[in-house]
């Protein structure tokens, strides 16, 4: 996690130049010190040249509009809208004159990620910074014109103002002549604006995004038509490692009409291996003659296995206690178990989990001029790009990846895995190519999440104290798949884990004992491609935590709100760190406190219907967004079907850049987190997931819909992330309050009827 | 060969019987507003409406659309009250499911002028949202209903300009 950041450009000391070209004046990170030494004359020049090649983030023209490039993917969380507003905010901009545009791949917009609900965390310094620099410059040329000093001014709706005297900055702008340079020191001068005078970040907006998208213009990657493409399809082969084609035969898909032929790949990259595509000269040519034709394969060695192989795998391996890296250690769990009068020990499992983006998986590859151009969307380019550059034999500066809106990502996109197919039927058919993945192909091919296995214990003493919690889990690991490098040593040295799969676990209830083990399961490794899903690790650990802490609030005999605000003191590692951080566990202490009166918790309900709480601290210790959920549910005690009434969330993710986008993310993240408490869940058959459409395949629907109670603390701390946090508690206060209604603990997810009424006390 | 109207304009299609009529709107006529989700009618991306009533056009072949009339969402033209009601909730997110669900809400109001809530969902479970924007649609689609007590007629503009009913 640490090393993703530090790699990223926004964290990198760079000047920052200013000037006028051509008719416009534009803003632009230099791309590092070092560059700018061996390049003469003043920032107009370079910027005109663009002699370095500056990552140009915003420009004003003289009409006075303002365009801020976003090189982040928009799936539906408004992401430009939010960076364009810290942007605009600073400058003092007019918000009406900002337009924003999404980038194409290229090493100047430094390394392109859109995960982890970092990209406001990520850019609100830097971008803050850069429209400040944009706004000194702005009132220095406009004190000049206005004939005023420049601290008698300000900027607001695009004007400079002294007075009663204003300037627009399309006049500014206009009369040209513009320069400056900041050095990356004094680019760090500048703070954020104080909350008080902000005008735009924090305050009501419709996103850019939206129109487009309610009539029909909005581009996605399967929208993309190349001159002269040919349609393809592919035919998933029964495993996904280790299957070979041994024969095709395409007699059938020869009396499809404008049926092409077909593409047997061979991938340099490894990404596919057993891949054949069909080509046509529609889509549904393609599907039809994919449909038609007949593949005999050499199988891969994960043909038979099943979900409950992976599952009992797991729970081996969570029941050993030397398996896995150590993440956690605190105090001496060993001996805290050995010394223990009393304990207690429960398994959490969770199923395979599909994304199912409502856009099927797709990329439209050309080559072109000795360039491989590939149209998608997708999450991660910096990550992918390599791997597409690998398999069709080119260097990563002959590959750009041209960013589309995403219809869904959810983490999907994260892996660029479906641009190779396509890429590699283009350059062995010659033509440009447009890979479409049907829905049940998108399925089969789809990077999941793994099913889960948690063991969890935990000691008390003589004298009924908690001794601490020891916490073992087990899963398919995405970043070890796909991402290796990312992967940081345990506590112990004793091995790598993967970040995004563990966190979570490392929660902020101080314990005295405290051990957490990450252990990989090589079965789902080696049976699938482990996928990182919205809210990643805390979406499946939170579910083993939040459970446990009930489980133990109800052993102790306490209240579950007061037995987890004992252990959130806020002391040790658990008081925070200025800025992200600051007030650590006090904060999810506020919020815990916050909704016991918001749910109105301890009401008397009617029968069969209960209250459950869970927090969470998502998406990590080094990015916390405190976070509180109650559910309120109804029982059916003949059929064990759960129907939730309502949750209540409340987080705090310090400034809400975005108000309006927030509670978007957070309504679609707590539905996200009931649609998998749930309604969610397939399983691996023969090395395959079962289930590859909304016939089997159930996800939240509105008729599900629950009553929603969203908040956020207002507060002026540094903003967080906003696009996962909300799901990670869901799951776990809709067990916990299965339990308060009707007395069932459910460990399983999703939650079916069958082992609600399993669980219910006879 | 089949004729049919699309939004208000008589086209032909020389594509095989059995293509769906999703494959024809988008890439034989480049309307691409009109989305390929799960091919099976059960997502609801790919709604359109047919002679007035929503459908999946990802299962409906064109042999079965001779001489209808079929309009997109691009057919709205931008002046359905529903759209305008999208923007002020700022119902999209990712926005890939919302051609569908404009469409399939459309037909609801232009059937049923004040739905109650069971009714909208009722009409509505069949067209799935991946962001799960669902809460918003229902107050967008509560809003529209309110603002009139008659049907929503003009989800075809067209057919008023023309005078044809």
């Amino acid at each position: 996690m640490t090393r993703l950041r530090k790699d990223k450009v926004e964290h990198s000391r760079r000047s920052f130049l200013i000037g006028s070209v051509g008719s416009g004046l534009l803003m632009a990170f230099a791309p590092s010190i070092n560059a700018l030494e061996v390049v003469t004359g003043g920032a107009s020049k370079q910027l005109a040249a663009k002699s370095f090649n500056p990552t140009v983030w915003f420009e004003i023209n003289t009409d006075g509009q303002i365009l801020v490039n976003i090189a982040r993917a928009e799936m539906g969380q408004h992401v430009g809208t939010a960076i364009a507003r810290i942007v605009a905010d600073e400058l003092g901009a007019d918000w009406n004159n900002v337009e924003i545009k999404h980038v194409d791949t290229d090493p100047k917009w430094g390394y392109m990620v859109t995960g982890g609900s970092w990209s406001v965390f990520q850019t609100y310094v830097p971008m803050s910074q850069a429209g400040a620099a944009g706004r000194t410059v702005l009132i220095e040329a406009g004190a000049r014109l206005l004939g005023v000093k420049p601290q008698d001014c300000t900027t607001k709706n695009s004007q400079i103002v002294a007075g009663d005297k204003s300037i627009s900055f399309a006049d500014v702008v206009k009369n040209g002549n513009i320069e400056r340079t900041f050095s990356a020191d004094e680019l760090a001068e500048f703070q954020p604006k104080s909350p008080a005078s902000r005008q735009l970040i924090a305050k009501s907006s419709q996103a850019l995004d939206i129109p487009a998208k309610t009539n029909g213009t909005a581009q996605y990657g399967i929208d993309i038509e190349l001159e002269g493409m040919v349609y393809a399809r592919p035919v998933i082969p029964p495993t996904r490692h280790g299957s070979k084609v041994k024969s095709v035969d395409d007699s059938l898909a020869k009396s499809v009409k404008g049926y092409q032929g077909y593409e047997i790949l061979q991938d340099p990259s490894d990404t596919v291996q057993g891949w054949v595509t069909v080509l046509a000269d529609t889509y549904f040519g393609a599907v039809k003659a994919g449909n038609a034709i007949k593949i005999e394969y050499d199988l891969g060695e994960t043909a038979n296995v099943n979900e409950q192989d992976i599952i009992s795998q797991g729970e081996t391996l969570a029941r050993d206690k030397t398996s896995g890296t150590l993440v956690v250690d605190k105090g001496d769990i060993a001996s805290a178990a050995k010394n223990a009068k009393t304990s207690l020990e429960s398994v959490y499992k969770t199923s395979s989990v599909l994304h199912f983006t409502m856009e099927p998986v797709n990329a439209a590859v050309e080559f072109k001029d000795g360039i491989c151009h590939v149209h998608c969307g997708n999450q991660w380019q910096s990550l992918f790009l390599p791997v597409v550059a690998k398999a069709v034999g080119m260097s990563d500066d002959k590959v750009i990846i041209h960013q589309y809106y995403l219809g869904g990502g959810f983490g999907r996109r994260l892996a660029g895995d479906y641009m190779v197919p396509a890429a590699l039927t283009a350059k062995a058919l010659g033509k440009p190519v447009k890979l479409v993945f049907t829905r049940e192909d998108d399925t089969r091919f789809d990077c999941v999440r793994s099913p889960s296995v948690q063991q969890m214990n935990a000691y008390w003493d003589a004298d009924d104290k908690l001794l601490g919690i020891e916490h073992g889990a087990a899963a398919g690991w995405p970043t070890l798949a796909m991402a290796p490098g990312f992967m940081p040593e345990g506590v112990d040295k004793k091995g790598k884990f993967d970040p995004f799969s563990i966190a979570g676990a490392d929660h902020w209830y101080t314990l005295q004992n405290h051990r957490v083990r990450a252990i990989n399961n090589p079965l789902a490794q080696k049976t699938f491609v482990p996928g990182w899903l919205r809210a990643v690790g805390p979406g499946w650990t939170g579910w083993a935590v939040e459970s446990f802490m009930d489980e133990l609030a109800h052993k102790q005999n306490e209240d579950p709100i007061d037995f987890r605000l004992s252990m959130l003191d806020a002391s040790g590692k658990n008081a925070g760190e200025a800025p992200v951080s600051v007030g650590g566990a006090k904060r999810l202490a506020k919020v815990l406190t916050d909704i016991r009166s918001k749910a109105n918790w301890g009401q008397t309900l009617p029968k069969n219907q209960g209250m459950g709480i869970a927090i969470s601290s998502g998406q990590e210790r080094d990015m916390p967004t405190w976070g509180a959920c109650v559910a309120h549910v109804e029982v059916d005690v003949e059929s064990g079907t759960v129907k939730v009434h309502k949750l209540t969330g409340i987080l705090d993710c310090g400034t809400v850049v975005h108000p309006d986008g927030a509670l978007a993310q957070t309504q679609g993240s707590m539905l996200w987190g009931l649609s998998l408490a749930l309604f969610e869940g397939t399983a691996f058959e023969n090395g395959q997931v079962k289930d590859t459409n909304l016939n089997t395949y159930s996800p939240l629907r509105m008729n599900n819909l629950p009553e929603l109670d969203i908040s956020f603390v207002q507060n002026t701390e540094f903003p967080t992330g906003l696009g996962e946090p909300g799901l990670i508690a869901v799951a776990p206060a809709i067990a916990n309050a299965i339990f308060n209604a009707v007395g069932a603990r459910v460990r399983d997810l999703p939650i079916r009827p069958e082992a609600v009424l399993a669980a219910m006390p006879s | 060969m089949i004729e049919f109207s699309l939004n208000g304009k008589k086209i032909k299609s020389d594509a095989e019987a059995d293509t769906p009529l999703l494959w024809v709107i988008r890439d034989e006529f480049g309307l691409k507003g009109t989305k390929f989700g799960c091919g099976i009618a059960m997502c609801g991306a790919c709604t359109v409406h047919f002679n007035g009533s929503p459908v999946r056009s990802c299962s409906l072949p064109i042999s079965a659309i001779a001489n209808a009339e079929i309009r997109t969402i691009e057919g709205l033209e931008n002046q359905h009250p529903l759209q305008k009601a999208w923007v002020e909730h700022q119902v999209p997110q990712c926005g890939y499911c919302q051609s569908g669900q404009i469409m399939q809400a459309a037909g609801l109001l232009a059937t049923n002028a004040d739905p109650s809530e069971e009714e909208i969902e009722a009409y509505m479970s069949g067209n799935l949202c991946r962001c799960m924007t669902y809460a918003r649609i229902k107050e967008a689609i509560q809003d529209v209903a309110a603002q009139s007590d008659s049907v929503v007629q003009i989800y075809n503009p067209k057919r008023e300009v023309q005078g044809v009913s």
